[in-house]
């Protein structure tokens, strides 16, 4: 079947089974860099936000949010004009291997936008579905914290 | 593997959700999240509830009233927002992940009991009532699961909790590692006046029978202040009976839930001051 979905601001149509996850649709349909992790709804590879809020997509059908807005990590910033969140990732080293990043910095993005000064305790907990096993963490909380220094300083979120 | 012949349905109304989940193979749909983990493969049909409103959260007198389709998220914010169950926004604070409690709703998480969840204890022990459509309109949610009701054909439409200032309830999941399903969830709840406590109640999942109420220990401490004394007469009565598993024996999972009970009976004995 076809549905239409809102995606990063603009319609597009997908074409995709009614038992079908958001991730399995949103990939099969050319969104890769939602990441397929675990599909348990564990590591957070796959995370998008749906009206703002950050989720998993391996968890949630993707019937179940046709009118609602989704957000990938595209929708955030792109490779030729990444937003200061994700130029903060590539500044702090937190992206090995890269395979977390585009979860990571979803939920960081939602975190940012609900509260601009975070603690490193709120980073933490807002990555709390989030796996990386690459950078260990530390550099990943450093990029959140250098990135909400720049945006409370330019208010760009 | 779901289905590729699943049918969607997205009513407005709540009586023709129940009538669609009356047919074999159609069950609600709220986060979706219980579903993809235990009920894929041999689904015909789900019935979104997005339609129905149910996802609110209001005062209403002394009821704290909560729609079965709020979110983790939704009520962990109300409960911050308005300094109310802290036991339960507790429990829920602690569940899964912060993107999985966006999803997961409270209906959901109450329908069918799923082993992961962190909300029956503390309802429990906060004597919330469950309303419903399809069947009598209100149990306590301790004789939804206690009469079978859960297995019935139902819609939970909300949960009412009375807010009192003067119930302290706190709550302790075990598990080892933070993503593991919970192996209990403990709640207790004291009702306290003049430094006495008046009500009590104690509960544990994830033993033998799905949940177990202390009663005797909850006699142990009703009409009494919170003395050394007091708490351990109270935690002698407390012995929960556990299934056996290849993780952790019966008698291990005993020990650290009496652990537990001591440390939130003493934590609420220091809240109590």
């Amino acid at each position: 079947m076809r549905q239409v979905f809102k995606i990063n601001s603009k319609e597009k149509e997908l074409q995709l089974n009614p038992g079908d996850t958001l991730l399995k649709a949103l990939r099969d349909n050319g969104f890769t860099e939602v990441k397929c992790g675990c599909s348990e709804g564990e590591c957070g590879a796959c995370l998008v936000l749906l009206e703002d809020m950050p989720v998993n997509s391996c968890q949630v059908f993707a019937l179940s949010v046709k009118d609602k807005e989704i957000k990938t990590v595209k929708g955030i910033g792109t490779l030729h004009y990444p937003h200061m969140l994700q130029k903060a990732f590539v500044d702090a080293g937190a992206d090995q291997c890269g395979f977390c990043t585009p979860g990571m910095v979803i939920a960081s993005y939602a975190l940012l936008r609900k509260n601009p000064n975070p603690s490193k305790q709120e980073i933490t907990e807002a990555l709390d579905g989030n796996l990386c096993r690459c950078t260990g963490y530390v550099k990943i909380v450093q990029a959140v914290e250098n990135a909400a220094k720049e945006l409370s300083d330019s208010a760009k979120l | 593997m779901m289905s590729h012949d699943l049918q969607w349905y997205y009513p407005e109304k709540i009586s023709e959700a129940l009538k669609l989940i009356k047919k074999d193979g159609i069950i609600l749909h709220a986060g979706g999240t219980r579903i993809l983990k235990t009920e894929a493969r041999h689904l015909k049909g789900l019935v979104d509830i997005s339609r129905l409103k149910l996802n609110y959260i209001r005062k209403e007198g002394k009821n704290i009233i909560i729609g079965s389709g709020s979110t983790f998220t939704d009520v962990i914010n109300y409960c911050r927002k308005t300094n109310s169950l802290s036991g339960l926004c507790m429990a829920l604070s602690e569940a899964a992940s912060t993107p999985l409690r966006n999803r997961m709703t409270i209906g959901g998480s109450l329908k069918d009991f799923p082993v992961w969840s962190s909300l029956y204890s503390p309802l429990i022990a906060l004597n919330a009532q469950v309303e419903l459509v399809g069947v009598k309109e209100a149990y306590s949610v301790e004789d939804y699961v206690r009469k079978n009701i859960i297995k019935t054909k139902h819609i939970i439409s909300q949960i009412v909790i009375k807010d009192e200032k003067d119930v302290i309830c706190h709550v302790r999941r075990f598990n080892i590692v933070r993503f593991e399903y919970p192996i209990f969830n403990l709640a207790v709840a004291l009702k306290v006046k003049n430094n006495i406590v008046v009500d009590a109640r104690v509960v544990i999942t994830g033993v033998t029978g799905r949940f177990h109420r202390f009663k005797s220990s909850e006699k142990a401490l009703i009409g009494n202040a919170l003395t050394d004394d007091i708490i351990t007469k109270s935690s002698e009565y407390f012995t929960p009976k556990f299934h056996s598993d290849y993780k952790y024996s019966p008698e291990y999972r005993e020990h650290v839930a009496k652990v537990y009970y001591n440390d939130i009976v003493n934590e609420l004995k220091k809240e109590m001051k």
